[in-house]
């Protein structure tokens, strides 16, 4: 009976014990390192802040207008607070993934290797979204301008267009990048983007018919009195 | 090559002058309609104002292919006699050449600085090559101030219609004239004169790699001089009729050229400007006489749409630098019949002082910034166009005087604001 409960009981909690005394100096190591790293992020976060509001950083993005992208993109704090505070959380990070590591347990480690090959994927992809979220609105913003000037009546509605095209692109681009349904999101946006254009030649071809025969009647009978302004 | 001179031609072309008293040049692009009067109207004017000086004439080309070049070359008087009454002493030398940098009247003008230095003259000049109204007096009005008044810098004063140049007299010349003291009516007009002393020192200045050399040397050139104290004048030249411009220019490129050539000469002289206080006139040349002017079409209506239009789309980008009170202007004034429709002087200097804050503080892209004051330029125009339907050419002067009054007194506003940056 005392054999029966030494090997079903007391031997496995002893090699548990064993193994966990084995391990625990790795466990307080890792917290230590989570503790300090939590430490390093905030110091991180401050110094960073105050580095930057030294140099200014906050009048620059307001002359170059990234305080109005930030704004746009929902974020009301100034850029100075932004990178300090990105600054902090990857210094956190990078002490995260060190006292993971310190734990020395196999599977955790081929997780890590595993995120660690992924990683630049979506560097990559969150740098071309952010490409393509600029893009997206210099562009729109030129076309909106260009069609105003123009006199066209559908401005609003081509700034939008432009805007929207271009981080549709970016956005496909982007989900290429992270392999996530790469041949969905192809054929998807192939599919969106061929439905927009023949969607407007139907109805510029239907429903323009009468104003594109107006114009050309106009632009050949000369009837529209122009301006004889000579502006400079 | 880095400079004109380089180039194996002129330079004994150059040799063989030696020295010169006067130059005029001509820039051109595809001219070969017009610059052929040009060139007969300026060698008059060496024959008939400046027999006994060694004259130059410069065309500086930018490439054309319809013959422009040939053009100049062939282009003589053949019967002096039935303009003059005596030959004149020193032949006239003439210079063909296409000039070298970037594309642009500005680079055409480097050209033309080059060779006056090179040749040490006294006084240059410059006219446009697609002029039609170009008389020989106009060498003499812009030569001589120089010669015999001892000025560094002359101005064209044309008579033209109330509806023509309307940039320059909505925008260029107030806003010249409020920010350095002088009022020069045609900051822009395209023919100037100035001595070779001046044209050394626009040589002096970085600025050949810029827009400048595309297209914004008129101001620039007026600007440098005034700024730097230079001693201007101005010459009534008659009336300016000149080929007609290609319809499809695109009015908002001209206005990012022009009004962002100002505004970029604002950052440069700023320091300037700043202590200038009010204006003074300035010394004007030649006999003034009214001139016959053809009547313009304008469609106002169109305007009116094209202001409204932009109000409602534009709105977004004017709210990030136009102050509250002239967003709740704009939207007002949307809503005005073409009878009503009106922007007074002292909203229109706020919008430029604001838009010019803007470009210095970089609020928005620069070119979407100054393409965006389209409808809004369109929009005074239309109702100075309905304010001045009735009025002669001296009352519409008086409504540009009070607009240039209007720039002057709102100059502290806009130093104030400045020096927030």
């Amino acid at each position: 009976m005392t054999n029966i409960f030494e090997r079903l009981i007391s031997e496995p909690l002893e090699g548990f014990l064993e193994r966990f005394i084995q391990f625990l100096p790795n466990l307080i190591s890792a917290i230590l390192l989570l503790l300090i790293g939590l430490f390093a992020g905030w110091l991180t976060k401050k110094t960073s802040y105050r580095l930057l509001m030294v140099l200014k950083v906050d009048e620059f993005s307001e002359r170059h207008g990234i305080n109005n992208i930030l704004l746009k993109g929902g974020v009301k704090e100034s850029l100075s607070s932004v990178i300090g505070r990105f600054a902090g959380w990857l210094v956190f990070f990078i002490f995260v993934i060190i006292s993971l590591s310190s734990l020395n347990v196999p599977a955790i480690e081929r997780l890590l290797e595993r995120f660690f090959l992924y990683l630049p994927n979506l560097f990559v992809a969150v740098i071309i979204l952010l490409i393509g979220y600029l893009l997206s609105n210099f562009f729109g913003r030129a076309a909106l301008i260009a069609s105003v000037n123009a006199g066209l009546k559908a401005s609003g509605l081509i700034g939008r267009f432009v805007k929207l095209t271009i981080f549709l692109l970016a956005a496909t681009m982007a989900l290429e990048q992270l392999g996530i349904g790469r041949e969905t999101i192809i054929i998807a946006f192939a599919i969106v983007f061929g439905g927009i254009v023949l969607a407007l030649s139907i109805a510029f071809g239907l429903g323009g018919r009468d104003m594109a025969k107006e114009y050309l009647e106009k632009k050949v009978k000369g009837e529209e009195k122009k301006d004889e302004i000579s502006h400079i | 090559m880095n400079s004109i001179l380089e180039r194996k031609e002129i330079r004994e072309k150059l040799e063989d002058i030696k020295e010169a008293d006067i130059l005029v040049g001509i820039p051109s692009y595809n001219n070969a309609r017009t610059i052929g009067h040009v060139v007969r109207a300026v060698q008059a004017g060496f024959a008939k104002y400046f027999p006994d000086r060694k004259c130059v004439l410069v065309n500086s080309d930018g490439g054309s292919t319809d013959g422009t070049m040939d053009a100049v070359q062939n282009a003589t008087i053949e019967d002096f006699q039935a303009i003059l009454l005596h030959h004149r002493v020193r032949p006239a030398f003439k210079i063909t050449t296409p000039y070298h940098g970037i594309p642009g009247k500005g680079s055409a003008f480097r050209t033309i600085f080059e060779i006056a230095d090179a040749l040490n003259v006294k006084a240059c000049a410059v006219v446009d090559s697609d002029l039609r109204s170009i008389t020989p007096e106009w060498i003499e009005l812009l030569i001589k101030p120089v010669i015999e008044g001892g000025f560094d810098y002359v101005a064209p004063l044309y008579h033209r219609h109330k509806y023509d140049g309307t940039i320059t007299n909505s925008i260029v010349y107030p806003l010249t004239r409020a920010l350095y003291g002088k009022r020069i009516r045609q900051p822009i007009g395209g023919d100037f004169g100035f001595s070779g002393n001046l044209a050394k020192f626009y040589l002096t200045k970085d600025v050949w790699e810029t827009d400048v050399a595309r297209y914004g040397i008129d101001i620039w050139m007026t600007t440098t001089a005034i700024a730097n104290n230079f001693k201007v004048c101005q010459s009534f030249l008659g009336a300016k009729i000149h080929d007609p411009k290609d319809p499809g220019t695109d009015l908002s490129a001209m206005l990012y050229q022009v009004v962002g050539a100002t505004f970029d000469l604002m950052e440069t002289y700023s320091s300037v400007w700043k202590n200038i206080k009010g204006s003074e006139p300035v010394i004007t040349c030649g006999f003034q006489y009214a001139v016959g002017l053809e009547p313009v079409n304008v469609n106002v209506d169109r305007m009116i749409d094209r202001f409204r239009l932009g109000v409602k789309e534009l709105m977004a980008i004017w709210k990030e630098f136009l102050p509250d009170s002239i967003i709740h202007f704009l939207n007002k004034a949307v809503e005005l019949s073409k009878e009503e429709f009106y922007i007074p002087d002292e909203t229109w200097v706020e919008i430029i002082y604001s838009f010019a804050l803007a470009y210095y503080r970089k609020v928005v892209n620069k070119e979407h910034l100054l393409k965006s004051l389209t409808p809004l330029y369109i929009g005074r125009t239309a109702s100075f166009v309905l304010e001045t339907w009735e009025s002669d050419a001296e009352e519409v002067e008086e409504k540009i005087e009070n607009l240039c009054i209007a720039f002057e007194n709102k100059k502290g506003w806009l130093i104030d604001k400045w020096q927030e940056v």
